[in-house]
């Protein structure tokens, strides 16, 4: 106790870097948020009135709050599985000692410097209805991609936001993954393969148990991914199609182009913060979940 | 057992946040515009009366001769919203201002339109601008925020001419007689059209529709002929088919959008689009898709999918409305040979159909404001640089590139767009059809603090109404939303 006092100063003097930067564009930030939150404001922000701590209430019950929050629980629902399963067989796929097996570690880890702008461009293009490639080549058997266009329909364009969100972070999953295998010791395999076990036995036994800090780090970043997905939303479907507003998420809600609350910073921060509760609630939630399971190795 | 009595904390805070969110989910929750920001018994001293004019002695001066006393050249700061083929030609005009003269350096700072208006509301005073860039619907919320130097200040400093401007150019950026921003890029709808696509239909491929119904006739022949799949392309984009064409429609019909003249005279209050005419014309646009004449191409989030729909090789439609800032690029892309099925001279412009088939329009686009900075010298520069920039052989040379719309009359004489609409009269369209708006404020379209989270409102609305839903229904609903908005605004900014 007496040494970890002694230790105070000097850990403090490290961390003033850190916590200041911390402090000022997070923490500061964060707590005018939650100010504002409660305040009526006029359009520049300079005469604002409290309209109480309730309006966090109201705004989290109103219907657009809660179908916004219904769009990101269903975007993280289809993405965070997804993405996690191909992020993880991809990798098991390329940890083989195998000739120019670098060239599809390069390949399957290459989404990982695509700007969500730019994946999101890339499947715009592919997916036009109009003159993009995939409609004039798979309209036969997928009618919709022609018309009107998978982002075009309430119940297409949510799934085809999920499937450029889920090739824009697999590169990110695919090396996270790559490296938590490149850390389990050869050896526990070897043992396992003289016990007798198979290698769905060994994958399952030793693979899976192994990575498990890998694989809680990879979902609660995917997971806050999803839930704050907003790039991609506001460059394939700008929240649409609007008469069911089928990808407006919590994010769009707030900053779209076509929100509502664009201009008033009041219930625009209050919706933030609830998204912030969200976020800390689910990584709350995974990290007790698999608590237990995660193996830290020694 | 320490990981069992954990494991069930976490399984009950988990089914807790699941029930919780469960609960509000299923609670009968009001719309988010109304959570607060409303109150509904009076607080003394915080009632907002409309006004009914802007006392000039209360906005800032323009002292326009500040600029000679100037020792150095000034720096100026000019945020804008123009991408493309526009930023370009900015650019230009803008490096052409600064080697012309020693006095005065502008340096641009380009983001969207949107960018700009979130930077510009949130900024400080001080971190602000010298001139913003402003679209057509901020107008009110940029009066509210009492930052700017109203032009009009200006232009009487300095006696500069306005009379060649375009009279409804002007008062598009003035209300309650006070002359706020200076017009600088404006556009309006028009109708792009295949002119392949009328011939093949044996529709005089000069002779585009002008009323509502010969739009349909014509979509009739051009379907039936098998000239096209489509005769129209609408969208729901709230900056096009989902808004701003239906604040272009009432101005056709001569009717106001909001009350106050809308807005002009009085601060707005409520919509007026639920009524007849609105109805009218949303019917008029389901009965079109519903019978095959039109094609719905969604929310238009790329911007282009409408115009994209007129170069389809399966399903092409063969007209669409689209704004006539878009004609210098749309121009150059055909003529690259992108398309095969649609050439540059395929592509033919027609005035935007009416209800009546009058011609007029509104003003879109934006104009250009200067900021209040408390520093003389600043505003003289900020002034002398729009000068430049409103000039005849400026607005010229603009006009002739992007295929906005000139501010004033006197540049349709000086080249290159004297040149440019005697070899190509596609560019005059949307000069002639702005030209013809009757002379009274219906034309002036609708000044109103959150103009553009109403135009999501109704978008929201008319891709219900394309989609099939009832007319009558969702415009009262959309209605009721636009004013919960407007009272909302009022009471935050009105005063």
């Amino acid at each position: 106790m007496k040494r970890k006092l002694r230790d105070l100063p000097p850990a403090l003097l490290m961390l003033v870097p850190s916590l200041g930067l911390l402090a000022v564009w997070t923490i500061y930030p964060l707590v005018r948020a939650v100010d504002y939150g409660h305040k009526a404001c006029d359009i520049s922000v300079r005469n604002c009135r409290d309209v109480g701590w309730d309006r966090y209430w109201t705004v989290f019950q109103s219907k657009e709050f809660q179908d916004a929050l219904l769009v990101s629980l269903k975007l993280a629902l289809m993405t965070v599985p997804v993405g996690l399963v191909l992020g993880i067989g991809l990798a098991v796929l390329a940890d083989k000692q195998l000739k120019g097996i670098g060239i599809f570690r390069t390949v399957f880890s290459s989404t990982v410097a695509t700007s969500v702008a730019v994946a999101s461009l890339v499947w715009f293009v592919l997916l036009q209805p109009q003159v993009g490639v995939l409609a004039d080549l798979l309209s036969g058997w997928i009618p919709k991609l022609k018309n009107p266009g998978l982002l075009n329909d309430s119940s297409t364009a949510l799934p085809a936001v999920a499937l450029s969100s889920i090739w824009a972070s697999l590169g990110f999953t695919f090396i996270i993954i790559m490296a938590g295998l490149q850390s389990v010791p050869r050896d526990l395999y070897e043992s396992a393969f003289v016990d007798g076990a198979g290698s769905f036995r060994r994958f399952t036994n030793v693979t899976l148990p192994m990575l498990t800090p890998s694989i809680l780090f990879v979902t609660v970043v995917l997971t806050t991914r999803a839930l704050q997905a907003y790039g991609e939303i506001a460059l394939l479907t700008g929240g649409g199609p609007q008469d069911t507003k089928a990808t407006t998420t919590i994010p769009y809600l707030i900053y779209g182009n076509n929100s509502l609350v664009h201009n008033d910073i009041g219930i625009k921060s209050a919706s933030a913060v609830l998204l912030f509760l969200l976020c800390l609630t689910f990584a709350a939630v995974q990290f007790r979940g698999f608590g237990k399971r995660v193996h830290y190795g020694n | 057992m320490r990981t069992v009595r954990n494991s069930r904390r976490t399984h009950g805070f988990a089914v807790l946040v699941a029930v919780g969110l469960l609960a509000a989910a299923c609670s009968d929750g009001g719309s988010i515009t109304d959570t607060g920001d409303t109150i509904t018994t009076t607080v003394p001293g915080d009632t907002m009366a409309p006004t009914t004019t802007v006392a000039a002695d209360t906005l800032p001066d323009c002292p326009t001769d500040a600029l000679a006393s100037a020792t150095g050249p000034v720096e100026i700061s000019f945020w804008h919203g123009m991408s493309s083929v526009l930023n370009d030609e900015l650019i230009k005009l803008t490096d052409l201002y600064n080697s012309s003269q020693t006095k005065v350096h502008v340096t641009l700072t380009g983001q969207t339109y949107e960018t700009t208006i979130d930077n510009y509301l949130q900024a400080s005073q001080s971190s602000r601008p010298d001139l913003v860039q402003m679209p057509e619907y901020m107008v009110q919320s940029l009066v509210d925020t009492h930052s700017t130097v109203p032009v009009g200040k200006c232009i009487a400093a300095s006696g500069f001419d306005t009379s060649s401007f375009l009279p409804t150019a002007l008062t598009a950026y003035s209300t309650q007689g006070v002359q706020w921003g200076m017009p600088f890029n404006l556009s309006n709808p028009v109708l792009y059209y295949s002119k392949k696509a009328f011939t093949a239909a044996g529709l005089d491929p000069n002779k585009p529709p002008q009323s509502l119904d010969e739009l349909r006739a014509d979509s009739q022949k051009i379907v039936d002929s098998g000239a096209a799949k489509y005769g129209l392309a609408l969208d729901s984009g709230f900056d096009s088919g989902g808004g701003w064409y239906v604040e272009q429609w009432f101005a056709k019909a001569q009717e106001f959008y909001v009350d106050g003249d809308n807005g002009r005279t009085n601060r707005a209050t409520q919509v007026l689009y639920n009524n007849q005419t609105g109805a009218d014309l949303l019917t008029f646009l389901q009965t079109m898709i519903n019978d095959g004449l039109a094609v719905s191409v969604g929310d238009n989030a790329g911007g282009q999918d409408d115009l994209l729909k007129l170069a389809d090789a399966k399903e092409p439609a063969a007209m669409s409305i689209h704004t006539s800032a878009a004609l210098g690029g749309a121009l150059s892309i055909l003529a690259s040979g992108t398309f095969p099925n649609l050439k540059d001279t395929d592509l033919g412009i027609g005035p935007m159909p009416g209800p009546d088939g009058k011609p007029g329009a509104l003003i879109g686009g934006a104009s250009l404001w200067p900021v209040d900075s408390g520093d003389d010298v600043k505003t003289a520069a900020t002034w002398d640089f729009i000068q430049f920039l409103v000039s005849a052989e400026q607005q010229s040379e603009w006009a002739s590139v992007t295929g906005y719309i000139p501010v004033r009359t006197d540049a349709l004489s000086v080249d290159p767009y004297k040149t440019k609409l005697a070899t190509d009269p596609r560019f005059s369209v949307a000069y002639d059809q702005l030209k013809a708006s009757p002379d009274a404020l219906t034309s002036a379209g609708p000044v109103v603090g959150p103009l553009r989270e109403m135009r999501s409102v109704l978008a929201q609305a008319i891709a219900k109404v394309f989609g099939g839903a009832d007319v009558k229904a969702t415009l009262a609903d959309a209605s009721a939303q636009a004013n919960q908005l407007i009272t909302n605004y009022n009471q935050l900014n009105g005063g």
